[in-house]
């Protein structure tokens, strides 16, 4: 009762003129932030962080908070659409929300898409408000052990979902892991594979690799296939309304919704994973423990609510360790926290105390985000559809200057711009030669996280590698991995096996 | 790309930093490689021992329509012409950029790639480039105040002229 007593507060701080205006605000620059391939939501929110400097602070904060909610649905749209993550958290839609589109579900896709960012925000937003400080508490037991394992999770799931052969896949991990060890070290500063190139020494960062691979390569794919006239022409009519899913329907997913929603709330609260992980974690949880999980990469909604929920639950999530111990649990409310400390503010446990109409303010402001996004999403699903009007060359060209815009904007580095176009190529040549691009891109995103929790661990236990077994819930989280990756290579030998058994008797049979 | 980790395995050997007997920052790469690398000797060990042998997929590749029509990809004889073409392009986007200036550069590929793509109709061709790059310097440089590339010598002065036109400062 009280929390909701303070809950009805925090909402009459937010709806007075000036702070529902800045609302708003945030809520559409957010949404086309995330809409626009190349720019991210950290992007976003870092840029969005100058105009707060002459605001108070509570309407900076609701600014950041507007943007970074509505930034985790925005991506959905061009993901699905086009099959360019505006996120990296979008990119488990490709896999499945892209396959409907081009069958003709686009509108359908999107609706699954935006029903389930509403329910995980939602949920995620009411465990916030009132599970703040014992959930804040079980994270801080976590340590680098632990977050290793947790991208090692994530590593292995999408190892174990895409790409036809499991030895490509890894293969293309393993290319990811590397190419996100160039640049200097962050613990000891050694330059590594820069060969004396100044650009490298910077290292490659993961949204060149993503918006030339997944952009520009899926446009010189497309190219080499043949552009359709317009894509109306493959029979998408249904992309143009938007379409939501029914009840009886979402009630058949509702473990999925459930499974998704916990799964970006738990991953949320943990320092450093955000809304990229829990996307990714929820999504091969959903392959491995769903009804519906074999159908996954093929168009399955399922394959949508897991991630898109779980990638909208962790902004709930994420606030926790952020207002309850001043520990960002994501890149965005990294800058988030620093919006706090420009205005003078420390979040933690005395910020309950001394600024209690604050904190509820923010925590009213996740709720209306949450709702304002998806009323946005809703209306803006449709005159984003016309761009498919075009003709796909037209619609290609804008989307190779998106990319340009989206890589040079981030860091006004002209060398940036021949590295996409460079992962534009090998993205094109791993599609032709099926080498599965999502393995790549994962480990150029998650490989910096796994290198620097898998060196803390080690320096801080003396080399001993086994404390990544030996501690329950580290050692839990590596046994699923292991279990994950095991499971194609004993499918594979059993379906053989079974294969051979079946061989003697097909041959007795006609004789 | 046996041999490509190879090199970076020995490129990774010669990161030298004292660690003071903790562990370095070259063993991450070299573990990675080295599961690169048997990885490859795996994969060209199978294909000479057994072409078509035990091969284990990931879960999504066996689910069906999806992995079908991925597959499919590679048996089409595509179009290299065109596929040249577009690769050239963007990357003489990208390298004359800086040159040209976004609003040039931009509105010379919205004109010539839809054209290589097959888009056979010069006048809606030329508008586009024209148009379309007007309004995406009018959106990122006026709206979102984002810096792009104003190029060098004429056309720097043709970009700030256009800038101060749209009332850019």
């Amino acid at each position: 009762m009280e929390s909701l007593t303070q809950l009805a507060a925090g909402f009459a701080g937010l709806f007075t003129p000036v702070n529902f205006a800045v609302l708003v605000i945030g809520l559409v620059i957010g949404m086309l932030v995330a809409v626009l391939p190349g720019l991210t939501l950290v992007m976003g929110v870092v840029l969005a962080l100058p105009f707060t400097y002459k605001m108070g602070v509570t309407p900076a904060l609701i600014l950041l908070t507007a943007m970074y909610t509505s930034g985790t649905y925005g991506g959905a749209i061009t993901a699905i659409l086009f099959r360019i993550p505006g996120e990296p958290m979008d990119v488990p839609l490709i896999w499945d929300g892209y396959p409907m589109a081009r069958r003709g579900e686009a509108a359908l896709a999107l609706g699954w898409s935006l029903v389930a960012a509403l329910f995980g925000g939602l949920v995620a937003a009411v465990v916030m408000v009132l599970l703040a400080k014992p959930v804040a508490s079980i994270a801080l037991s976590f340590s680098s052990p632990e977050f290793f394992a947790i991208v090692f999770f994530g590593l292995a799931s999408v190892v174990t979902l895409s790409g036809a052969s499991l030895v490509n896949s890894l293969i293309s991990l393993c290319l990811g892991l590397l190419i996100a060890t160039v640049g200097v070290d962050a613990i000891y500063g050694a330059e590594r594979f820069a060969f004396g190139l100044p650009f490298l020494q910077d290292g490659v960062e993961f949204l060149l690799v993503m918006v030339g691979a997944y952009g520009i390569g899926e446009v010189l794919a497309r190219l080499n296939t043949g552009f359709a006239a317009s894509p109306r022409a493959e029979g998408a009519q249904a992309r143009f309304r938007t379409s939501f899913p029914r009840l009886k329907e979402m009630l058949a997913m509702k473990a999925t919704f459930a499974r998704g929603t916990a799964t970006g709330i738990l991953v949320g609260i943990v320092p450093g994973a955000g809304a990229t992980v829990s996307a990714f974690v929820a999504y091969g949880m959903e392959s491995q423990y769903g009804r519906n999980g074999s159908a996954l990469g093929t168009g399955a909604a399922e394959g949508i609510v897991a991630a898109k929920s779980a990638a909208t639950a962790s902004v709930g999530g994420a606030f926790v360790p952020l207002l309850t111990m001043g520990i960002p649990g994501s890149g965005a409310t990294a800058i988030i926290l620093a919006a706090f400390l420009l205005h003078g503010v420390q979040p933690g446990p005395q910020v309950f105390a001394s600024s209690p109409e604050l904190v509820n303010t923010v925590f009213a402001s996740v709720f209306a985000s949450v709702i304002g996004m998806c009323i946005l999403g809703y209306f803006a699903i449709k005159p984003l559809c016309k761009v498919l009007d075009a003709p796909e060359a037209i619609v290609s060209a804008f989307v190779v200057v998106f990319c340009f815009v989206g890589a040079f904007a981030q860091r006004n580095n002209v060398s940036d711009l021949y590295v996409i176009a460079i992962f534009g190529v090998i993205g094109f040549l791993f599609e032709r030669y099926r080498f599965p691009l999502a393995p790549l891109v994962l480990g150029t995103i998650l490989g910096p996280l796994a290198e620097s929790n898998f060196m803390t661990t080690m320096v801080s236990f003396n080399n001993d590698w086994t404390v990544f077994f030996t501690r329950p819930i580290s050692g839990g989280i590596l046994a699923l991995s292991a279990a994950g990756l095991a499971w194609p290579v004993a499918r594979a030998w059993l379906a053989r096996r079974r294969k051979r058994k079946e061989a003697p008797n097909g041959q007795t049979q006609p004789s | 790309m046996l041999a490509a980790a190879g090199f970076f395995y020995w490129a990774a050997g010669r990161i030298d930093v004292d660690t003071g007997g903790r562990i370095g920052p070259a063993v991450w790469p070299k573990a990675i490689i080295a599961m690169l690398a048997l990885l490859c000797v795996y994969e060209i060990v199978k294909r000479l021992a057994s072409p078509s042998g035990f091969s284990a997929t990931g879960i999504v590749s066996t689910a069906g329509p999806g992995s079908a029509a991925e597959g499919s990809a590679e048996s089409e004889p595509g179009h290299p012409k065109k596929l040249a073409g577009g690769i050239a392009l963007v990357a003489a986007y990208v390298f004359s950029a800086p040159s040209l200036g976004f609003f040039v550069s931009t509105a010379l590929f919205l004109a010539i790639f839809p054209w290589v793509g097959g888009l056979r109709r010069p006048w809606l061709c030329a508008a586009l480039g024209v148009a379309g790059s007007l309004a995406l310097v009018v959106v990122f440089m006026r709206i979102a105040y984002i810096s792009l590339p104003l190029g060098e010598g004429p056309f720097r002065a043709f970009s700030i002229a256009l800038l101060r036109l749209l009332g850019v400062s």
